[in-house]
């Protein structure tokens, strides 16, 4: 246990350094900030003496009216009723998450089928610890982006006299959580995946917009509820998709519900937990062969 | 045979002028009367739905009938054509609990009145039942046959005065062109006054309906069945539905509407105790707070409204009624907190070509002499430097009210994008340091 973790702590800082000296990262950190700016400057710009309106800014407008046909006037009310941040988190979070997540699955691939990963495995290091230096790289990364996040977010509420609220200071943790269940999905399509990283990548992305349309069903607008088998099967895959526990948190905390949220953060972790274990199970049994 | 392509042709096109008419459908619908937590509000249920939404423990009114059902596109809902038919159903309504079918409970109409009493503001409603509900309503005519029999005494009253006032008038000319005394005549007119005018009933904001029947539920939170039988106790075909009867999930909030001073037909809500109120600091501000009920979004939405959407993951605030006598407790940064209180205020047209209006004090004395004020609100002046102003609501008691602490932030553009684009280069700015360090000690990047 000892050799892995050491293992596992040499191969995340090689992997940390590969990806701090690549540009990947920085671009990713870039277009979201640059996002974050855009739609914080267009968020003051939409204020009359009435308040915030959507109805003032055509970004603004076509966002506006995406939420409330999609999730209602409710959600999308809620979502902005602390301001812009919470909005703006969300769309600032996702390149870093989508890059760290995509390039992680691919690398890993890539390195199963050009045999790297099975050379490392002949020394010191096996396959629990390679998949687990890409984890604990993302999580580093991730955390890394948050608190720049929380800084650039902290500077421009302060240059235009907004406030970053409640809403947006749980919706970080429970980002972060998500992320973190993204990776460990990420690391066990890779495990799962045959030979091609491409094709560990397509199951990846395909996994990922399985969960999202899983989530937008159940969280959508509707007119009622049914109870059919196919409602009931997607009730009980529901629970393996992130997607869902960001459903949940935010419900808890739009209700101000802490038990519930840190219920919901507990079960992401567990889930998260889960899948790093079945991966571990799965490389162990299958080799780290391509 | 050109001629016929042609006339064929033309045919086609005409189709176009006629208006689109909607497809008419019969169907048997429940018309439903539902209480929303302010006052009633009428829907109904057509035979596709397949569930009603009530609020548990309170009485709601559902009638049956037959009536012409369409879509009407520029809407986007269903309408029911009751003019052309409108055939009320006459059977009893069977009720049933989910799973237990078997133990079944049979409603009939009954007769019912709906009333909200003057009170401080405006939630005083009343149902009344069976014979009360006769017993209510005569007592409104009562008091409305009371007023048109004071009306009438007072438009005769009313017509002697005048008919006394133009005949001492005249006489009074007749006096003055004679040269007599005329001061007897003119005493007697001074001592003449007006009848008083009588005042309507000022006992109800909304008076009693008139009575009717209707099946009364008032139901427990749960999920019921219920289907419409006819009078031979057979099933009506196709009336089963669902009976989603839910209850308030959270109580303990304060809502505020907020009042623009120079939009005024625009005022905007304030639902949560985490939430902001944005505005850009031209015009004061008009608040007003009120009691809410929160409520599961699609529940809500479809007890208003039975063919609307909702979420059935959120919930939302539903505003009830002002909070009675309350005070304001206004704070700027680094100021002592000040306590504004209800007035009465006054919407004036601004003057000039301009569209716009401009909300004023009410002077009842002055310019608004023999007027009743536009709205009574609670004012918030935001001046030129005001950044910030923190809000709350207290009772009467002086008590501070959960979860009514907001904050209004005036944001101004200040061009702070330049800054900001600026910073969210720093990354790159990072890359760019990290590659030259690296350069610098290992010769390449």
């Amino acid at each position: 246990m000892n050799h892995r973790s050491h293992a596992t702590r040499v191969l995340t800082l090689r992997r940390l350094q590969e990806t701090l000296l690549s540009p990947g990262f920085y671009v990713a950190q870039v277009v979201g900030l640059f996002a974050g700016v855009y739609l914080i400057t267009r968020f003051a710009a939409s204020v009359d003496s009435s308040g915030f309106n959507f109805a003032l800014d055509p970004v603004y407008d076509l966002i506006g009216r995406s939420l409330q046909g999609t999730f209602g006037q409710a959600f999308a009310a809620k979502l902005f009723s602390e301001g812009p941040f919470l909005f703006v988190l969300y769309m600032s979070f996702l390149p870093v998450l989508v890059y760290l997540a995509l390039s992680s699955v691919f690398r890993f691939g890539l390195e199963k089928k050009a045999g790297a990963v099975e050379l490392i495995t002949y020394g010191p290091a096996d396959g629990t610890a390679c998949l687990l230096s890409y984890f604990v790289k993302d999580f580093l990364l991730t955390l890394t982006h948050l608190a720049v996040l929380i800084v650039f977010f902290a500077v421009a509420a302060a240059l235009n006299n907004l406030v970053l609220g409640p809403l947006f200071f749980y919706s970080l943790g429970l980002l972060f959580f998500i992320a973190l269940a993204v990776y460990a999905y990420g690391m066990l399509t890779t495990v799962l995946a045959p030979g091609n990283p491409a094709s560990a990548l397509a199951v990846f992305i395909g996994l990922l917009v399985f969960f999202l349309i899983l989530m937008l069903g159940s969280f959508t607008v509707v007119s009622g509820y049914v109870r059919s088998l196919a409602a009931t099967l997607a009730w009980i895959v529901q629970w393996f998709s992130p997607a869902y526990y960001w459903s949940l948190g935010f419900r808890a905390m739009e209700t101000g519900n802490l038990p519930f949220f840190l219920l919901t953060v507990l079960l992401l972790s567990i889930l998260t937990a889960a899948i790093l274990t079945a991966s571990h199970l799965i490389i162990k049994t299958r080799g780290v062969k391509a | 045979m050109k001629r016929v392509l042609v006339a064929a042709l033309a045919l086609l096109t005409t189709a176009s002028l006629f208006a689109d008419v909607p497809v008419r459908r019969e169907e048997f619908i429940y018309s439903i009367l539902a209480y929303n937590g302010r006052d009633y509000s009428g829907t109904f249920c057509r035979e596709e739905s397949d569930t009603i939404y009530l609020i548990a423990d309170v009485d709601n009114f559902i009638t049956t009938r037959k009536t012409f059902v369409y879509f009407w596109p520029i809407t986007g809902d269903y309408k029911t054509d009751t003019s052309s038919l409108n055939e009320p159903q006459e059977g009893s309504l069977e009720l049933f609990s989910r799973g237990q079918e078997t133990q079944t409970e049979s409603l009939s109409p009954m007769k019912y009145t709906y009333y909200n009493v003057r009170g401080e503001y405006e939630l005083n409603w009343k149902v009344a039942k069976g014979e009360e509900a006769g017993q209510v309503w005569e007592h409104y005519s009562a008091l409305v046959d009371a007023y048109w029999e004071s009306l009438a005494a007072y438009q005769q009253e009313k017509m002697i005065y005048e008919m006394l006032l133009s005949e001492l008038t005249k006489k009074i000319g007749e006096l003055r062109q004679a040269g007599q005394d005329m001061s007897a005549v003119v005493e007697k007119l001074k001592s003449l006054e007006p009848p008083p005018e009588p005042k309507q009933p000022s006992e109800y904001i909304v008076p009693p309906v008139p009575v009717q029947q209707a099946f009364i539920i008032n139901l427990p939170e749960g999920e019921y069945r219920i289907r419409f039988l006819n009078p031979d106790g057979s099933v009506m075909e196709g009336t089963e539905k669902k009976l989603v009867t839910f209850a308030r999930k959270r109580s303990e909030g304060i809502a505020f509407e907020v009042i623009p001073g120079d939009r005024w037909t625009r005022p905007v809500e304030s639902n949560t105790a985490s939430s902001v109120l944005y505005v850009d600091g031209s015009s004061d501000l008009y608040l007003r707070p009120f009691f809410q009920l929160e409520f599961n979004d699609l529940f809500y939405e479809k007890m208003r409204k039975n063919d609307s959407l909702g979420n059935p993951n959120l919930y939302k605030w539903a505003r009830i009624q002002q909070v009675p006598g309350a005070g304001i407790e206004l704070t700027l940064p680094g100021r002592q907190a000040t306590l504004v209180r209800e007035e009465p205020f006054y919407v004036e047209q601004t003057q000039g070509s301009a569209l716009g209006y401009q909300i004023v004090p009410f002077d009842p004395q002055g310019s608004h002499m023999g007027r009743e004020p536009s709205l009574r609100a609670f004012h918030v002046p935001l001046e030129a430097d005001t950044r910030s102003v923190s809000v709350r609501a207290r009772d009467r008691q002086g008590t501070v009210l959960e979860g009514s602490s907001r904050q209004i932030r005036v944001v101004r553009d200040n061009r702070s994008g330049i800054l900001l684009t600026l910073l969210a280069l720093l990354p790159l700015a990072v890359l760019l340091l990290v590659r030259l360090k690296r350069k610098r000690v290992y010769g390449a990047p």
